[in-house]
């Protein structure tokens, strides 16, 4: 075992954590930019937003009720609009309970949907999520840069598994259909909120890890309880040889992924609704139709002609020929690339017209 | 609505039908019955069990009609409306009868889905020619519910005869921004029942003597609820729906100090009444006081 007594006692244990921390940080940022354009396009898709308001705040009602079942507090009412939701508990618990629901309120929503996805894929994924079961890897180094490679590792191997089942998902096949829909749907829904008796109109990061902080620094004791747990199962895989700590960051780290992976197909869907908007008319449903029709041409033509990677290749088709149609729309439909009237010419034409006016008025 | 259907001094306040996914139950049996369709087409010819399990045509048919059975009995049960088991039987028989009598039998994995689909979408344009025949007419006099695909239905309501308006909205609702808004009258007119019963049976004896008894209890609870022919059903948009309804049926009611106003306008009319009788009287004992003079 290298390194220092010091680096395995006390920073080996935080590597794992500002692993996932970091991760979850890269999760709230993409949760900013899916807010903001969701904000967007607001005004022309207003039950699209509703939607995935109703979706968040499904996510958060569920993770509050989730948090008051585990500290046996039990639950009085649970209500769910759209744009409002809340859990009452039986009997209302102080301390520890109080601090551990609140926990699964605030934190719950940027893992608990997640780990629905990654059930999912636990049955879908024949190749490469197996391999990558924490733990397995040889030669652990119980140090802080090894537990970093550890952890590090460990998502490699699951990443290398998760994106070659996306470039290899077959729409056609109904379970992989069913998975991208949920991812979607997920993605959409991924976005923690404080959930009290005011309602709040805009609800943004910072108000986000105000809460979490507040709620942290109410109890700081449960903090410094929760490290000495993270602390004594890290000396517990030290002193057996096995990859525990590492296994249980991990899987948090793989929760994030799958997060970040599921809100990156949102933005995509989110930026296309928004390009498409630009277009006038009819026209704009037309990346869509293509959407469809790309895909199931190219597997039809790989059912006729098989070759190898059909759906990759079929998938690849369909991002490009989408790509391609919004590009083509954009260029004769609208003035979007400023091909039919330079814009500058225009505003200087109308400045010059505004102003002619008057003077030629004043010279007569 | 033509004009001279409108009564003396009656204007339209806005003319309504239900928004196209306010018959989301009717229309969900529809896209049941189109992914079990798809499903069933790929389990029989792309997936890996098509040679384990749906080798023969009997599997395929098997597998088809007992999921669509057990879920028109689930759907049945819940809705409590045995009309779903009976439609989604029809189309079971249906798609059996059009196999074996068009010999189809080896091309059931192809014929099942798209037969399946067929309907489906044959269910859809029901469900749309269904929702188009409601027409709902709020003027400043009356709601008119109009409605009916072959026997046409109208229903006719008073603000007056409002006594209490019940309001619904789903989650599909609140997104979409519609809702079900029923004017109970006070006839009871839009009240509906939910009624349960618990029954339980014991059996005492095995050989010989045999008892049998039933133990049962009932329960029937009211809640608003109409056709959606006398119901302003999935009406869009929803808020600004309610808040007409609310402000005409409130205009028609009398408000307490209306209400003292009639009654003191009512004791008026009693003591001018009791002036009159008495100046009457005063006039003719005078008449006969002078006659006798």
């Amino acid at each position: 075992m290298a390194g220092s007594p010091i680096d395995i006692i006390i920073f080996a244990p935080l590597a794992p954590l500002f692993g996932v921390i970091l991760f979850w940080f890269i999760q709230l940022l993409f949760i900013e930019s899916q807010k903001y354009l969701l904000s967007k396009i607001r005004p022309k898709h207003e039950p699209l937003c509703r939607f995935t308001n109703f979706l968040g705040i499904l996510f958060q009602t569920i993770c509050h009720a989730l948090g008051y079942t585990v500290t046996k507090s039990g639950i009085s009412s649970f209500y769910i609009s759209i744009n409002y939701g809340k859990v009452a508990p039986k009997k209302e618990k102080k301390g520890i309970f109080e601090w551990l629901s609140n926990g699964f309120l605030f934190i719950g929503p940027f893992f608990i949907p997640a780990s629905l996805l990654l059930i999912c894929l636990y049955f879908l994924m024949s190749s490469g999520f197996d391999a990558s079961i924490p733990g397995t890897v040889i030669g652990i180094e119980y140090t802080f840069a090894g537990q970093m490679i550890t952890f590090g590792t460990n998502l490699y191997t699951f990443s290398e598994g998760f994106f070659g089942f996306l470039s290899n998902i077959d729409l056609l096949h109904p379970a992989h259909f069913g998975f991208v829909l949920l991812l979607i749907f997920i993605g959409m829904g991924i976005r923690p909120s404080h959930i009290g008796e005011k309602k709040r109109e805009k609800v943004d990061m910072l108000y986000d890890l105000k809460n979490i902080k507040d709620n942290i620094l109410h109890k700081p004791l449960y903090l410094i309880i929760l490290f000495l747990m993270a602390y004594v199962l890290f000396y517990i895989s030290l002193l057996l040889q096995q990859g525990w700590y590492v296994a249980l960051f991990s899987i948090l780290g793989w929760l994030s992924i799958i997060a970040i992976v599921s809100m990156v197909i949102t933005h995509m869907i989110l930026f296309l609704i928004r390009t498409t908007d630009e277009i006038p008319g009819y026209w704009k449903f037309i990346p869509y139709i293509v959407i469809i029709v790309s895909y199931v041409v190219m597997r039809l033509v790989f059912f006729f002609f098989p070759a190898d990677f059909t759906n990759s290749t079929s998938l690849l088709a369909m991002i490009l020929s989408t790509l391609l149609s919004v590009i083509l729309l954009l260029k004769y439909k609208t003035n979007k690339f400023k091909t039919k009237t330079p814009m500058k010419s225009l505003r200087k034409r109308k400045i010059e017209d505004e102003t002619d006016v008057p003077r030629r008025i004043i010279r007569e | 609505m033509y004009q001279e259907e409108l009564l003396e001094n009656e204007t339209i306040e806005k003319t309504l039908s239900p928004h196209p996914l306010s018959f989301m139950g009717l229309q969900s049996l529809c896209i049941f019955l189109i992914v079990w369709g798809v499903l069933i087409g790929w389990f029989a010819n792309f997936s890996e069990w098509k040679d384990v399990w749906f080798g023969n045509y009997v599997s395929i048919i098997f597998a088809w009609s007992i999921v669509l059975l057990i879920v028109g009995v689930i759907a049945s049960l819940l809705t409590i409306r045995w009309r779903i088991f009976f439609l989604y039987l029809g189309v079971v028989a249906g798609g059996i009868g059009l196999i074996f009598w068009q010999n189809w039998q080896d091309g059931s994995g192809i014929v099942i889905p798209y037969y399946t689909t067929l309907v489906s979408i044959i269910g859809f344009l029901i469900v749309e020619l269904y929702r188009r025949s409601h027409r709902y007419i709020i003027s400043n006099q009356r709601i008119i519910f109009r409605g009916g695909v072959l026997t046409k239905q109208e229903r006719t309501l008073r603000y007056d005869k409002v006594s209490d308006i019940n309001s619904k909205q789903g989650i599909l609702g609140q997104i979409f921004g519609f809702g079900t808004i029923i004017p109970i009258s006070q006839s009871g007119f839009g009240l509906g029942s939910d009624s349960s019963f618990a029954a339980g049976g014991v059996q005492v004896g095995e050989k010989k003597a045999k008892f049998m008894g039933i133990f049962g209890g009932g329960k029937e609870v009211q809640t608003p609820r109409a056709r959606s022919y006398y119901e302003l059903h999935g009406v869009h948009p929803y808020k600004d729906v309610k808040k007409i309804v609310e402000r005409l049926v409130q205009g028609s009611v009398i408000v307490p100090y209306q209400q003292e106003q009639v009654t003191f306008q009512k004791e008026q009319v009693d003591i001018q009444k009791q002036m009159r009788d008495l100046l009457k009287k005063q006039t003719k004992s005078d008449d006969g006081e002078t006659s006798k003079e």
